[in-house]
């Protein structure tokens, strides 16, 4: 297999947008060739990714919708739909093709378009991401589900409500540094636990929000590469499943898809938990980021939470998570996340990262979770 | 085999229904073709009793659309006595009375022409 690398990022603006979905990913898609310095007739290829735009916008066959508004109608196009782990899927895919030697140049990215839409509309379509036979007829939400997870993980090992507190006060102390972001805001931790609960123990700041936006990605071959100025190299891009409802699931406590993901992630990259610098992880709700610091392998079963309290994932901490202000405070546009978060780490290792750079990372991870926890992405990323 | 639809018109008729695998033991939930342990398809259907404990639950407060007359409502993950899990909405418990470990009884829930599982009081 050839290496790839990752030569050039694009993010919207993440809130609210009076554009389409296709319309975002134009605007990333444009960003991301200018900072590869390649002509939109380079690419070779798009992968793109997008959840709910069938329902949100009636508009399903969306990669030739996307590639047309760019201006590149003639290229090979497949959409992805991951739920939320979207466009991390797609990137995962794009870098195949490349690293097989199909074609030289992909385009990678994603975009989703909820906010016009009333909260319970968009609700029940992202509901539409957990099982429909048993879940949604019982009327789980997606917090509903990780306060399902949430409320085991606290009976078990003593996670508390304080310690996903952290969490959202850390990502939002981050995101105000994310030009960016949505919310470019900090907030307290009695903020936080005074908020409205939504699904308890989940309250509303425990919860990233609903949000427009696109990113887009460029990846190519070693060779064009070596011409780019700063080549991000992609050291390993690994993905894992787990069973679709939750009450299959062995142990709700566990994020098993994540465990498996990132085992497979290290080894294709000969790299441990240790080697990690900086991470973007999902944090939909807090209590995953807690979750995911665990799976991943940079805290002990349990300690998630104690990490999270103590600030060693804060910037300037021993392991900086969410430097751009995770989903939490950037934003979660679902079908752009994935590569929202490589577009960050890849920021990041280039040290151009401004105010919310961590310094001196060269190894970079991004975590993408998909659904009710039944996908995960975890791609590596490097200097060298 | 069980499908989708058979497991809920009997569960529509108060019987809940779990396969167990004749090969390794393992017991699920319906539908599945292989036996995720053992990979093999030697089902036998199980009648599963309805009987169980909550192992999580939430009380949902921001519902998706239509639900907003029966918010908030409690979902809960309810480890059955046979050993198998079973994720339906409780009824006719309070919500500050919900617990790990609480003792709940399974009991369809019927609105036309669909079943949903529920959990009531033991
Ligand atoms: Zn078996």
């Amino acid at each position: 297999m050839r290496r790839v690398a990752v030569i050039g990022v694009g993010v919207t603006p993440f809130g609210k947008h009076d554009r389409s979905s296709g319309e975002l990913f134009a605007e990333a898609a444009a960003e991301a060739l200018a900072d590869a310095d390649l002509s939109p007739g380079a690419v070779q290829a798009l992968y793109y990714g997008n959840v709910v735009g069938g329902e949100a916008e009636r508009q399903l066959h969306m990669g030739p919708q996307a590639a047309s508004i760019l201006g590149i109608p003639w290229v090979p196009t497949t959409r992805f739909e991951t739920a939320c782990a979207t466009s991390h899927a797609a990137f995962r895919h794009a870098v195949m093709e490349v690293a097989s030697g199909v074609s030289d140049v992909v385009l990678v990215g994603g975009a989703e378009r909820v906010l016009n839409l009333p909260t319970d509309e968009a609700t029940e379509y992202f509901a539409y991401a957990s099982d429909a036979t048993f879940e949604q007829p019982a009327g789980l939400t997606f917090p509903g589900v990780f306060a399902l997870i949430a409320r085991a993980l606290m009976a078990k090992d003593g996670t508390t409500e304080e310690q996903m507190a952290h969490v959202a006060v850390k990502n939002h102390r981050h995101g105000a540094l994310n030009p960016k972001a949505q919310f470019r805001k900090e907030i307290t931790l009695e903020e936080v636990l005074a908020s409205p609960k939504i699904a308890d123990p989940l309250k509303l700041y425990d919860c990233c929000p609903f949000t427009d936006g696109g990113a887009a990605v460029v990846v190519v071959t070693e060779e064009l590469a070596r011409r780019s100025r700063r080549p991000v190299w992609v050291l390993a891009s690994a993905a894992a499943s787990d069973s679709m409802c939750l009450h299959d699931k062995k142990d709700l406590t566990r994020a098993l898809a994540t465990e498996r993901a990132a085992q497979s992630a290290y080894r294709q990259a000969g790299l441990a938990s240790e080697d990690v610098d900086v991470v973007e992880l999902h944090d939909c709700f807090t209590i995953a980021e807690i979750l995911a610091t665990e799976g991943l392998g940079f805290f002990e079963p349990g300690a998630g939470g104690i990490a999270a309290e103590k600030g060693w994932t804060t910037l300037g901490g021993k392991l900086p998570v969410n430097p751009s202000g995770g989903l939490k405070a950037k934003g979660h546009p679902i079908g752009a996340t994935g590569a929202a978060q490589i577009a960050e780490i890849v920021t990041q290792l280039r040290g151009e990262a401004g105010l919310r750079q961590v310094e001196g990372a060269r190894v970079g991870l991004v975590h993408t979770l998909g659904g009710n926890t039944a996908t995960v992405l975890v791609s590596l990323f490097g200097l060298e | 085999m069980i499908t989708l639809q058979t497991f809920f018109e009997e569960a529509r008729a108060g019987r809940l229904t779990g396969i167990r695998c004749q090969r390794c033991a393992e017991l699920a939930i319906p539908p599945k073709e292989f036996c995720p342990s053992c990979h093999q398809r030697a089902w036998e259907l199980v009648p599963l009793a309805g009987h169980g404990t909550i192992s999580s639950f939430t009380v949902i407060r921001v519902p998706p659309r239509g639900r907003a007359p029966e918010a908030p409502y409690a979902v809960a993950v309810v480890r059955l006595a046979e050993g198998v899990s079973l994720l339906g909405r409780i009824v006719d418990i309070p919500v500050d009375e919900l617990r790990i470990g609480l003792p709940v009884k399974f009991r369809p829930l019927v609105n036309e022409d669909q079943t949903v599982v529920g959990f009531g009081p033991a």
